[in-house]
């Protein structure tokens, strides 16, 4: 379904990505994992719409989305819940979450997709009239999920979701996820916490400065010893 | 051209321009080009002395009129109505404009939260407070208006017109050789710096708040005086015709158009400008001038902001002939126009061919991260690889100059019990933190973990929430950063932040001058070199930072901040986007500044290579300290394996 | 005059100076751009006014007709330039005030630089009032009061309440995530400067009613109208608003008590306390 062709990327002038291939089958939940500065935000904002590839292509059900305006990507289908979440800090929770259905095409299903969103994150319902940038950590990336969510999507990007959440939290929101894949969005993980990702997800891509590195199930590259000292640096 | 050699021209300068009103008879020069010139000496003056404070350091300002108006104001009402020898208005209204501009500069640049737009918002709205104050109030103007008349001068002076165009001459002059003298010293070039990136100019010991202040004192100075003189010539001074926008528009458009980087932009603007408003008021089109000037500002700003100084020194032949052709033609032919006609004709196509070939019209598209063209390589990553027997000798030279007059055991930087809060965030929760002569100490964790914060409130370019920070035993809490500088610290900064318009050597030469050797532009420019040898950037040291790679800029960070001679290093994330061969070339570059003498923190994320460098390893998590101690053994520590990998990864 | 005739006066003139106030304070907040050129708008909306009443004989009021789409094309075309040439804030001030010269040097080609008023016959406006008790208002101040509630309440509603709204305000708190969900900042940003390329063209319209017009007026407007905007919060409609009836109310009172010269110096050191103090703007809600 989402096809990344040999991609090429700079942040700034330094070099993110330098070819790397992936797919993200319907109904799969697959994980990018690799230390920092290793080009996974770049990949995910690359798909997004959000950053500009270089070189190489991202074919969504057959279409090159990589030579669209950015704003036209999500068109397409495809949602991202950012690192760090970015919520729009002073506007409140229903706002967030009505801005997620901008589109047209979302538009029309904007009442039905909230009432999914509140059964999947009561706490978004109780607090809808708050202003965004007041919540925690927690419900801010609840919220930023629920945004994403609203657009409608069928592929869920997701950067680092876990960053600076407590594990408890962190619980509820991955089985959250499980929950939003049962529903029939695939999902497209980057974490740095590579053991819940793997076990969330059934394929992973080990990703180190700018290239793929390994790829597999994710049996075998929870079993990886190139996954350790990757990571570790050891 | 050093700066003695450019005074006595300066100087020399002087006397021929002012011999010129003795010459003009005999040569039968009309009066009107005594005028003219006059004029051009008056702009000059308001333009160059507007220059020094926003061309120079960028803190624009729309608020010429008003250091105008109160030159000249000062010399109506003085002179004018109460009768004081017009001479000595000119001091009088020079110190009280200086005034006026100091204390703009010391509301204003006290305020921290100042943009610039709302500087010049600000500066924006002084003349019209100042316009009312004249108006209403009757001991200065009351809506008549007061004349000036004729003062008594010596004769030798010359005409009424001679006296103007005199005293016109000098100022303009005078504001020019300041200009001058300030480029050719280490003042002028603070300014550029702060003008490129005032906070890290600040972080390497510039003290910006007094620079900033002379240069808006100048400018008041300059610009009152010029104003004294102004209100003599006009004779009428009245509130519309010394207030307005007209001041501020013609000072910027003529910096803009002549180029704000150097001294002689001002200049050329001002020669050109007046000259276009002679012209066509000449043919009858005066309706249109400010029509035309302001196009031409809103022109300028889109395509070709660095002015026509700039394109003049890249292509100095095609433009100095397109001026002269056309002159030269129109002479010969002797059937159109007469000299300003010929002259406006050849600034005209001087122009043209300066500016036309080489405007770029970048798409908006183009402006989105990444390269400026979809199909665009970098700066191809050159290996840097300088000779190592060269580098050593620096680092034994650097080592030698060393003075540390602290104890060779005390601690440099230490850290008690910070916290750091951002709005409802705690990035750091009660770190502990020290850094000993000799070490390098690398920090790491996880992302998010509190590294950059942490290198921030050390090298003081964050303030804690609570807690203290001392180098060398000295709490830096509430210091200015340039201060802090002097102390001994210097960081890097994790996207390069070199001075734009400055050469790579001279980027080294500001920390030179203004860190903790405080050496003159020349003695700086010359030791850079031995900082660009440490770095390996001798080759590059007269490019830009625009046409040098990611890793040249990087090592240019690290040169300026080892040039500040600090006791200590924080090198923040130094090594991303590298690829492998010049991380090993940066990995040599930092063992080299240690070893010459310099403890260094490195913030990275690139764990393979922290454990090599690091003599000691501190590990942070959500905003606490997780571990400390040896590279090996702490990143196999289990709760440091569960913060990167995860909980109960198999091995 | 007394003081209270004098401070409500003033706040209700203190409209007029919101109205000329918010265009300029959304379209900095909203998009990043200082378009001083919008001073230019007002004025070549009240010489249209004028031109139109005079020589074609409409009622000013029904002017708006005209001027409102004309310069609420003019508003867009200037965003959408200052888009398209990628100017960041500080060049879009400068840019714009050389446009902002220029075109008052084409209103005094065109118009002349004498005053220019329209008499009593077009202008039914100008010597009507209100009296309220011992209160008296003129009719001009009140209709620019009005215009200003409606303006600036439909303009705080339209953010509030509609998509391309907050999709603005969206933009404005973070560029590049609003682009992920599909907002296009370009027709929003030409929407939103024609939005006050409109609300010139009605500033306009009250300040020809008002008084006589003479290409220099601008000039009167900017100290005021630029301490509203930051005293108001840039951005910030409701703000914009109550920042200008509370200037607007203390100039009246100054100008009153002292003399008319003094409030310009007392609205100066406003602004200067206000930035030290609370640099956002006066009526900014805090986000804890």
């Amino acid at each position: 379904m989402l096809e990344i062709h040999d991609l090429h990327a700079y942040y700034g002038e330094a070099v993110a990505l330098s070819g790397v291939d992936l797919r993200l089958e319907a109904g799969e939940i697959v994980c990018v994992v690799g230390p920092n500065g290793a080009g996974k935000s770049t990949l995910v904002n690359a798909i997004a719409g959000l950053h500009r590839a270089t070189r190489g292509r991202i074919v969504m059900d057959g279409r090159d989305l990589s030579r669209l305006a950015g704003h036209r990507v999500c068109d397409a289908g495809i949602a991202i819940v950012p690192e760090g979440r970015r919520i729009f800090p002073l506007m409140r929770v229903i706002e967030n979450l009505d801005l997620g259905a901008y589109r047209g095409a979302a538009r029309a299903t904007r009442d039905e997709r909230l009432g999914w969103v509140y059964e999947l994150f009561p706490r978004l319902g109780e607090r809808s009239q708050q202003i965004a940038g007041s919540l925690s950590g927690g419900e801010q990336q609840m919220l930023a999920v629920g945004r994403a969510l609203m657009a409608n999507p069928r592929v869920l990007l997701m950067d680092e979701p876990s960053l600076g959440l407590a594990p408890v939290v962190v619980d509820e929101l991955f089985s959250t996820i499980t929950t939003i894949h049962q529903a029939g969005v695939s999902v497209l993980l980057v974490e740095q916490n590579v053991d819940r990702a793997l076990r969330l997800a059934s394929r992973g891509y080990l990703l180190s400065e700018g290239r793929v590195v390994l790829e597999g199930s994710s049996d075998a590259l929870g079993r990886s010893e190139v996954m350790q000292r990757t990571v570790l640096g050891l | 051209m050093t700066l003695r050699r450019g005074l006595l021209g300066f100087a020399a300068l002087f006397v021929a321009l002012a011999l010129l009103p003795r010459v003009r008879e005999p040569l039968d020069i009309p009066v009107s080009y005594l005028v003219f010139l006059g004029l051009i000496w008056f702009w000059t003056a308001q333009a160059t002395s507007w220059n020094i404070l926003s061309g120079y350091s960028g803190y624009f300002s729309f608020g010429q009129g008003a250091f105008l108006a109160v030159g000249a104001y000062t010399t109506a009402v003085l002179a004018g109505r109460h009768g004081l020898d017009f001479f000595l208005t000119i001091p009088i209204g020079g110190v009280l404009s200086l005034l006026l501009a100091l204390g703009i500069g010391a509301l204003a640049f006290r305020l921290r939260s100042l943009r610039g737009e709302i500087f010049a918002l600000l500066t924006l709205a002084v003349p019209f407070v100042l316009a009312s104050l004249a108006l209403v109030n009757t001991a200065i103007d009351g809506g008549q208006g007061i004349i000036v008349r004729l003062p008594s001068y010596p004769e030798f002076l010359g005409s009424f017109q001679d006296l103007v165009y005199l005293l016109f001459m000098t100022t303009g002059l005078a504001a020019l050789a300041v200009a001058f003298a300030m480029q050719q010293s280490r003042f002028g070039w603070a300014l550029f710096a702060i003008h490129d990136a005032e906070e890290v100019a600040e972080g390497l010991g510039v003290p910006t708040f007094r620079h900033k202040m002379i240069a808006i004192g100048l400018n008041g100075l300059f610009g009152g005086i010029a104003g004294c003189i102004f209100a003599l010539q006009i004779g009428f001074v009245a509130v519309q015709s010394v207030f307005g926008l007209t001041v501020p528009l013609f000072v910027i458009v003529m910096s803009v158009l002549g180029g704000r980087r150097h001294w002689v932009g001002p200049l050329l603007g001002a020669a050109v400008i007046v000259t276009l408003q002679d012209r066509l008021s000449a043919s009858g089109f005066e309706g249109w001038s400010l029509v035309v000037l302001g196009a031409v500002l809103a022109a300028l700003v889109i395509l070709a902001p660095e002015g026509l100084y700039a394109r003049l020194r890249r292509r100095p032949l095609p433009v100095t002939a397109a001026f002269v052709v056309p002159f030269v033609a129109f002479a010969l032919l002797g059937t159109w126009g007469d000299p300003l006609d010929w002259a406006m004709a050849g600034m005209l196509a001087a122009a043209v061919v300066a500016f036309v070939p080489s405007i770029r019209w970048e798409r908006r598209s183009d402006r989105r991260p990444g390269p400026a063209a979809a199909e665009m390589s970098p700066v191809p990553a050159s290996p840097v690889t300088p000779a190592p027997e060269a580098a050593d000798a620096v680092v034994a030279a650097l080592s030698a100059n060393r003075d540390d007059d602290a104890s060779p055991d005390a601690p440099i930087v230490e850290t008690f019990d910070v916290t750091k809060q951002f709005g409802g965030v705690r990035a750091l929760q009660g770190v502990s933190f020290t850094v000993r002569p000799g070490e390098i100490v690398g920090l790491v964790g996880p992302n998010g973990s509190g590294k950059t914060t942490l290198v921030g409130l050390m090298s003081g370019t964050l303030a804690p929430t609570s807690g203290d920070i001392r180098v060398g035993g000295v709490s830096i809490v509430g210091l200015p950063p340039h201060r802090i500088a002097h102390l001994g610290v210097a960081r890097t900064y994790q996207i390069p932040r070199p001075f734009a318009s400055m050469t790579v050597r001279d980027n080294v030469a500001m920390s030179l001058m203004f860190g903790r050797s405080g050496l003159s532009l020349q003695a700086a420019r010359a030791a850079a070199a031995e900082h660009l040898e440490l770095v390996g950037l001798t080759r590059r040291a007269d490019a830009l930072p625009s046409e040098i790679n990611l890793h040249e800029r990087q090592l240019l960070e690290m040169a300026r901040a080892v040039a500040q001679r600090p006791r200590v290093l924080f090198l923040d994330e130094a090594l991303a986007g590298l690829n492998p061969v010049e991380i090993d070339n940066a990995v040599t570059v930092v063992r080299r500044i240690h070893e010459s003498g310099i403890a260094i923190v490195v913030v990275e994320h690139l764990l393979r290579v922290v454990n090599q460098l690091a003599t000691r390893l501190v590990v942070l998590e959500q905003g606490r300290t997780l571990a400390e101690g040896d590279p090996r053994v702490v990143m196999r520590e289990p709760a440091v394996v569960r913060a990167y990998l995860g909980s109960a990864a198999d091995a | 005059m007394t003081v209270l005739q004098a401070a409500i006066s003033g706040a209700l003139a203190g409209g007029l100076y919101a109205l000329m106030a918010v265009g300029l304070s959304l379209t900095w907040g909203m998009l990043r751009v200082i378009n001083l050129t919008h001073f230019g708008l007002i004025l070549v909306g009240g010489y249209l006014t004028f031109e139109l009443a005079t020589n074609v004989g409409i009622n000013p009021l029904l002017t708006l007709v005209v001027t409102v789409p004309v310069l609420f094309v003019a508003g867009a075309a200037l965003q959408w330039a200052f888009d398209r040439f990628g100017l960041t804030e500080f060049n879009s001030l400068l840019v714009s005030f050389g446009l902002l010269i220029a075109t008052i040097q084409v209103v005094s080609n065109v118009w002349s630089a004498d005053f220019q008023r329209m008499s009593a016959d077009v202008n039914p406006y100008a010597t009507q009032s209100l009296r309220l008790g011992p209160l008296v208002f003129p009719a001009p101040t009140l209709l620019a009061f009005l215009a200003a509630l409606a303006i600036v309440g439909g303009a705080h509603l339209w953010l509030q309440r509609t998509y391309p709204g907050r999709a603005l305000r969206a933009f404005a708190q973070d560029r590049t995530i609003a682009a992920a969900f599909g907002i296009d900042h370009v027709r929003l940003g030409a929407l939103l400067g024609g939005a006050a390329g409109a609300s010139a063209a009605v500033a306009g319209m009250l300040v020809a009613v008002d008084r006589p017009l003479t290409p220099s007026t601008p000039f009167e407007w900017f100290g005021i109208v630029f301490a509203v905007v930051i005293l108001g919060g840039i951005g910030n409609t409701v703000g914009t608003l109550a920042a200008g009836l509370l200037v607007g109310a203390l100039s009246g009172v100054v100008a009153t008590v002292w003399s008319p010269a003094t409030s310009p110096l007392v609205i100066f050191s406003l602004i200067i306390v206000a930035l030290l103090v609370r640099p956002r703007g006066l009526f900014v809600r805090r986000v804890t």
